[in-house]
């Protein structure tokens, strides 16, 4: 298959299939009416799939813009405000958008579970305001009935939308602009940073993007399909139903899209045929009658044990299965410094102007970290010069990683004072300060998962490329500039070329460990700290590990944390030492080996423990 | 009814509804405080007390074997969920969690209504309980300040097992850092199932307590979820204190607004729970980093 | 795309052609009963859907929620009716004269769902009823809500509804259709039959408490009350709106309790009444006041016990005690009784008079072409009923049929375990309602 072929087969496959559904689907027993609504729960379900399945945020309140973009278009097209059925739509959309502007900054203020039972709780505050407050515009419990099907005049030729299958079709059209809209999105920088996002929203801020943007643009999307979906209620049905806005909707949309496949796209209109066809068959035909629920939910629960990826994941994950595939051979760290490729690194970023040579590129005043009535740090005064290769060590519980913590200001300090480059950066968004050119490797590996390794590594570099935040939604992945280049460097770099296309779950460890400090590289960071890079490495991987990390040191500024004494001498020019939380020393490696605090500081430390 | 009278009835009232809230709340929040699974389930579990409570009434036609056996039923019924389900999702994702406690919550809903139907059961009011109590200016229903009393009583027998046992070390301990429980060679998913069986009991009895003042229906348990996860957000969730704390809190708010327009107490309940996550994200009594 | 449409048939063409030869028809000739099927344009799901050996009606009632109660109820009254129509059973022919068996000899088929008591829902089931199974009539309803959204279906399907339960004033009002014909009186006509009642019996210038489900039939219902009680010099100590399917009534019932109010009207229906009255009896209201249900809810009596609604006054359209009155009703409540085990409630009595009414009207019409039938319901055309004689209003699509007003016996008059009401007046229907258009209906065309 050519690239194009398969980059989209998709699409082509959705416009033939809702081509011929229409001759298909009757023979199995759906009425027009049915396809026209499982079209529009799966048009409905698009937006929450990118806000569930790809960003992996579970929202139970997708009703409350079902419901605005419903009732604004309704409203306007039953008053006869608008006379146009599409500009409602639209206006509707935009509604549902505003109002999913206002929900997210809310509810994004918390993830997981919080998060969820907060969408819950803002829903059920929509459905009131539209049941009390504006019943005089929206109809309270009676909804509002009566509004139109669109007409559409193109060239002369006038077509009237009207019930079953011509709804379908208009139905079926919107469809396919969502899904070539959402699939454009996907294959966009934001589709991968969403994915991540789902993954370790931590390691993408740390990286560099503001998640918190990224997520309201999840939410904002999801809130434009909703809405738009729920003007469609309004035509399909010639009356908008304020059970739109109820908690029933949005729990049908979850179950929808779990039963279909979450992560998919398509998932959530496979979900709605297998909901919408039993309701139907279970109703009729078996003559369950009230129990058709029942039936759904066994389903839907059996389906959340076994099959976590729902019918399409099922399938999909049958089809893999029965292609083998070849495991890549695992890849030497060791460098062979004489090539040139080792020196073709993600060069670090020119320095800023200003900073004249010798001049600390990071100073810290008085760094303290209490918490509660423990210090963690205590007024650490400490200087790194620009290209020096910087060792921290102290004894376990020296207060070693909240130091690190506080410079890439993960945690921020209860007192004192960080300069980076000239510039405070106290008190500022870890996201931002990686921008700046300051990032770190963790000493417990922070990866993206089910994400192969090229996509961890696009992950860093798209923040170097595109800042922390950036809606170039329609713009694909690969077209973005320089991404290529800079992917391959970093894998050279860090010796993972061959193993680029295997997900990161399947690496070896000491890998893991490389792919770790490849993040941080792959930055382009002027000053890189690690934490324990060695960490739970064979003797042989350090070995490997230390020469690559002297390579990597080239050209850039580098503070190392390590319990490897021997590694660390060997790599460090100079080395500081912490002690309970507060500077003990700082010197060449020769002379903190001599120093009697030193010394003392490690024997007190092993006569306690 | 902005009277005196009314504003003292309805403070009486927040309290009643508050025990109540608080009682069901502290279910929820010690299984995620425990097991870091929010349970939407719970509410049916609730419901589920009601229903068997009312078994047991119509066979033995005693009030006081009702409440034992609903809440012995729902204990027993959490236990096999416990053992048949969730344990299969505590290294899975928490939002893998909320879905399949979401779907047990319908099945057993809809079990529920397949049993007994939509109509509401009538659990009737345990006769030395039944009639009206007249407090100066007050009338309030005896069964309700019973309810009060009953449900302030279980919310201390709560508190002795929490705080009094060694489960309840335990439990506390895992709330704190559940890692550090496994690490104490402690046979963690005992005391998970004893957890989830001591929550799901708390509602279930909490379900048939309430069961007189409310008639059941398979659909009951559905507005309570939504007032408990009020609840735990203001209190701070996975905090037994925070629950009933937010219990109380909650039923004041509803009560009191309903003085003024009934229409607009929900509404106010979702009011303060957004400005306390404004303010305070992780609860009035939460600790910070368990969500 | 219309695949459905050339599927639908070889006749499309010439009924096409038949339908412009029946207009022309039409125009040179008065409308001749009798015509047959063909010379009607194609509408709705005419003739498609009576085109074979039977027809199919499409019923949706709450068999879930609030009101599942009524909704069975309803749904028994009208499989009661499609099985007397079906087998031409004796008291379907004193309806409807003409029946043989069947509706124009065509059997009767349907299809249930549950709607409950959602419009959306409603909406949902009833145009796959109309699509997938061509249903002729669609039927059911036991919130105004849903009626109302059905009303609007009917109209742009062009296929005829009949509600059954819908008391609000707008369902025949503001929101009145062609395509569709209310059985059971409204609030307006509640109002207006128990208000005299009430004022002769419990005094001028009493204080009233209201609790008001939130949704068209409870505002309609407060509306008319409030309205009619004036005329006694009654005031409103306070209004409470609850939303459908509230559980706890206590802070609604508090703020009653402390209203200083001396009689409580209960507008809730359904599940909400029970709840709403027995809580009511807890915080002692019913021993302060006097409790009024503003329309009757089915099996009230029954759940809630006798004691409860001893003495409470209550408008209803049908009670099975009227057996002693009218011969219709006593052979409905035998035939009801001796299928179902229990005496109907007046929402079975309704979903029975309403199909019973249909099959009557459709006789006469000779057809199943919609305006056709729907010019017979609106030829006022006199029909005997279970409550004695009644006819549709053409204007406005309502059945004029007499309000009955009753209060509750106290467990110790009660002569058999269904005896809770006692009957107090059989009140005509015609002087009690407004005039048609009072509420802004306005019908659609017919075609």
């Amino acid at each position: 298959m050519s690239r194009l072929a398969r980059r989209f087969w998709p699409e082509a496959a959705t416009a033939i299939g809702l081509i011929i559904a229409p001759y298909v689907l009757p023979s199995l027993g759906f009425a027009p009416d049915t396809v026209s609504r499982i079209v529009m729960w799966g048009l409905f379900g698009i937006g929450f799939d990118i806000l569930f399945g790809y960003t992996g945020l579970l929202s139970f309140g997708q009703s409350a813009f079902f419901g605005t973009g419903g009732f604004v278009a309704a409203y306007l097209l039953t008053n006869n405000i608008i006379s146009s059925v599409m500009l409602a739509l639209v206006i509707g959309t935009v509604g549902a958008m505003v109002a999913g502007v206002l929900v997210g900054v809310i509810a994004l203020r918390r993830t997981g579970i919080y998060f969820a039972m907060i969408t819950v709780a803002i829903a059920e505050v929509f459905f009131f305001l539209e049941n009390s407050p504006l019943s005089d515009y929206t109809g309270g419990e009676n909804g509002l009935p009566g509004v139109p099907a669109p007409v559409f005049s193109i060239a002369g030729h006038t077509w009237q939308v009207t019930t079953g299958w011509s709804m379908y079709a208009f139905i079926a059209i919107c469809f396919f602009v969502g899904i070539v809209i959402a699939r454009a999105i996907i294959h966009s920088s934001v589709g991968a940073i969403f994915v991540a996002i789902r993954e370790n929203p931590t390691r993408v801020q740390a990286l560099g993007h503001s998640v918190w943007l990224y997520k309201l643009a999840a939410f904002v999307i999801a809130s434009a399909y909703a809405g738009f979906a729920g003007g469609l209620l309004g035509i399909l049905q010639g009356y908008m139903p304020p059970d739109a806005f109820t908690f029933d909707t949005s729990g049908q949309l979850v179950m929808q899209t779990v039963i279909g496949g979450a992560g998919t796209l398509f998932g959530p209109l496979f979900g709605a045929a297998v909901w919408l066809y039993l309701r139907d068959f279970l109703q009729g035909p078996v003559g369950l009658g009230a129990a058709w629920q029942l039936a759904l939910g066994l389903i839907f629960v059996l389906l959340v044990i076994f099959l976590r990826r729902g019918l399409i994941g099922g399938v999909a994950d049958l089809l893999a299965r029965r292609r083998p595939h070849a495991e890549p051979p695992e890849e030497s760290a060791v460098i062979d410094t004489t090539s040139s490729l080792a020196t073709v690194g993600p060069t670090a970023r020119q320095r800023q102007p200003g900073t004249a040579e010798g001049a600390p590129i990071l100073e810290t005043r008085n760094l303290t970290k209490r918490y509660g009535g423990l210090f963690a740090n205590k007024g650490i005064a400490f200087q790194v010069m620009e290209g020096e290769l910087r060792g921290v060590i102290g004894p376990n519980g020296a207060g070693k990683s909240t130091f690190f913590k506080m410079l890439t200001c993960e945690v921020h300090p209860t007192e004192g004072q960080i300069m980076f480059n000239g510039r405070d950066i106290t008190g500022m968004d870890v996201s931002r300060v990686c921008q700046l050119g300051l990032t770190k490797s963790y000493q417990i590996n922070q990866l993206f998962n089910r994400l192969t390794v090229r996509q961890n590594i696009e992950i860093a570099v798209l923040a170097t490329r595109r800042g922390r935040f950036r809606l170039d939604l329609l713009r694909p992945l690969h077209r973005v500039p320089g991404l290529a280049t800079q992917v391959q460097q970093t894998l050279e770099l860090v010796r993972l070329t061959l193993r680029a296309d295997v997900p990161v779950a399947d690496l070896a460890y000491g890998e893991k460990r490389r792919l770790e400090i490849g993040l941080a590289l792959a930055s382009s960071p002027t000053l890189l700290l690690l934490d324990e890079p060695l960490a739970g490495m064979s003797p042989r991987e350090r070995v490997e590990t230390v020469q690559m990390l002297r390579n990597v040191s080239r050209g850039r500024t580098m503070i190392v944390i390590e319990h490897d004494m021997d590694a660390m001498f060997e790599l460090a020019e100079r080395i500081t030492v912490l002690h309970e939380g507060q500077f003990l020393a700082e010197g060449t490696p020769a002379e903190i080996q001599r120093n009697a605090f030193v010394q003392e500081a490690y024997l007190g430390g092993v006569a306690a423990a | 009814m902005l009277n005196w009278p009314n504003l003292v009835s309805q403070f009486f009232n927040g309290l009643a509804l508050g025990a109540v809230l608080a009682l069901i709340s502290s279910g929820l929040t010690i299984i995620y405080g425990t097991l870091g699974v929010l349970n939407l389930a719970h509410g049916a579990m609730f419901m589920l007390g009601g229903y068997a409570g009312y078994v047991v009434w119509a066979a033995t036609g005693s009030f006081l074997l009702a409440v034992l056996g609903g809440s012995i039923f729902v204990g027993v019924v959490g236990l096999f969920i416990e053992l048949v389900v969730i344990r299969r999702f505590y290294g899975r994702p928490p939002e893998d969690q909320i879905l399949v406690t979401f779907g047990i919550g319908i099945v057993i809903v809809e079990l529920v209504r397949l049993a007994f139907g939509s109509l509401s059961v009538t659990v009737p009011t345990p006769p030395i309980l039944s009639g009206v109590m007249h407090l100066g200016f007050l009338f309030y229903p005896t069964y309700r300040i019973a309810v009060l009393v009953i449900a302030v009583l279980a919310l201390g027998v709560l508190y002795i097992i929490l705080y009094r046992t060694r489960l309840g070390l335990i439990v506390r301990a895992g709330i704190e850092d559940s890692g550090m429980v496994s690490i104490l060679g402690i046979n963690v998913y005992r005391v998970f199932l004893l957890v989830f069986g001591i929550g799901a009991m708390a509602a279930g009895f909490a379900g048939i307590i309430h069961a007189p003042v409310v008639a059941p229906t398979p659909d009951v348990g559905a507005t309570i979820l939504v007032e408990t996860f009020v609840v735990v957000v203001i209190g701070g969730i996975g905090s037994f204190p925070g629950a009933v704390l937010g219990g109380l809190i909650s039923g004041e708010i509803l009560s009191l607004t309903s003085a003024i327009d009934p229409a607009y107490s929900e509404v106010m309940l979702f009011v303060v729970m957004t400005l306390v996550l404004m303010l305070r994200p992780e609860g009035l009594l939460g600790v910070r980093g368990r969500a | 795309m219309d695949h459905q449409e050339s599927g639908q048939g070889g006749f499309s063409r010439r009924s096409v052609l038949a339908g412009g030869a029946g207009l022309l028809g039409g125009l040179l000739l008065p409308w001749v009963p009798g015509a047959r099927a063909e010379e009607y344009a194609p509408i709705g799901t005419f003739p498609a859907g009576s085109s074979g050996s039977s027809v199919f009606v499409g019923i949706g009632v709450p068999r879930t929620g609030t009101y599942a109660a009524p909704g069975e109820d309803e749904l028994r009254g009208m499989m009661l009716a499609i099985e007397h129509i079906n087998g031409g059973n004796e008291l379907i022919r004193k309806i409807s004269p003409n029946t043989t068996k069947g509706v124009l000899g065509k059997e009767v088929k349907y299809g249930v769902a549950d709607t409950q008591a959602k419009p959306n829902t409603a909406v949902q089931a009833q145009s796959r009823f109309i699509s997938e199974n061509k249903a002729v009539l669609i039927t059911g309803s036991v919130s105004s809500a849903v009626a109302v959204a059905l009303n609007k279906l009917a109209e742009r399907e062009k296929v005829i509804y009949l509600p059954g339960i819908s008391g609000s004033n707008d369902t025949t009002g503001k929101d009145c259709v062609r395509y569709s014909f209310r059985e059971c009186f409204y609030a307006q006509t509640a109002a207006a039959a128990l208000a005299p009642t009430l004022i002769k019996s419990l005094g001028k210038n009493k204080k009233v408490a209201y609790l008001v489900p939130d949704y068209t039939y409870g505002h309609t219902v407060h509306q008319s009350m409030m309205e009619y009680l004036k005329k006694g010099g009654w005031t409103t100590a306070t209004s409470q709106v609850a939303p459908l399917g509230t559980a706890d009534y206590s802070s609604y019932l508090l703020n009653i309790a402390n209203s200083g109010a001396d009689v409580f009207v209960n507008i809730n229906f359904g599940n909400d009444a029970v709840q709403s009255v027995k809580q009511a009896k807890q915080f002692g209201i019913l021993q302060k006041q006097t409790l009024v249900i503003a329309y009757a809810s089915p099996f009230l009596a029954k759940e809630v016990g006798p004691e409860l609604t001893a003495g409470v006054y209550t408008p209803t359209d049908f009670w099975w005690t009227l057996e002693d009155r009218y011969p219709l009703a006593k052979m409905f409540v035998a035939e009801f009784e001796k299928k179902y085990g229990y005496k109907p409630e007046w929402s079975a009595n309704a979903g029975y008079m309403q199909l019973a009414m249909w099959a009557e009207a459709v006789e006469r019409a000779k057809t199943f072409y919609p305006p056709a039938v729907i010019k017979a319901y609106e030829a006022g055309q006199k029909v005997d009923s279970t409550v004695g004689e009644v006819y549709f209003r053409a204007a406005d699509h309502q059945l004029v049929r007499p309000v009955i007003v009753m209060r509750g016996k106290k467990p110790s008059e009660m002569k058999t375990s269904d005896d809770y009401w006692d009957v107090l007046e059989v009140l005509p229907g015609a002087p009690l309602m407004q005039a048609p258009d009072a509420f802004g209906c306005k019908l659609g065309s017919y075609t």
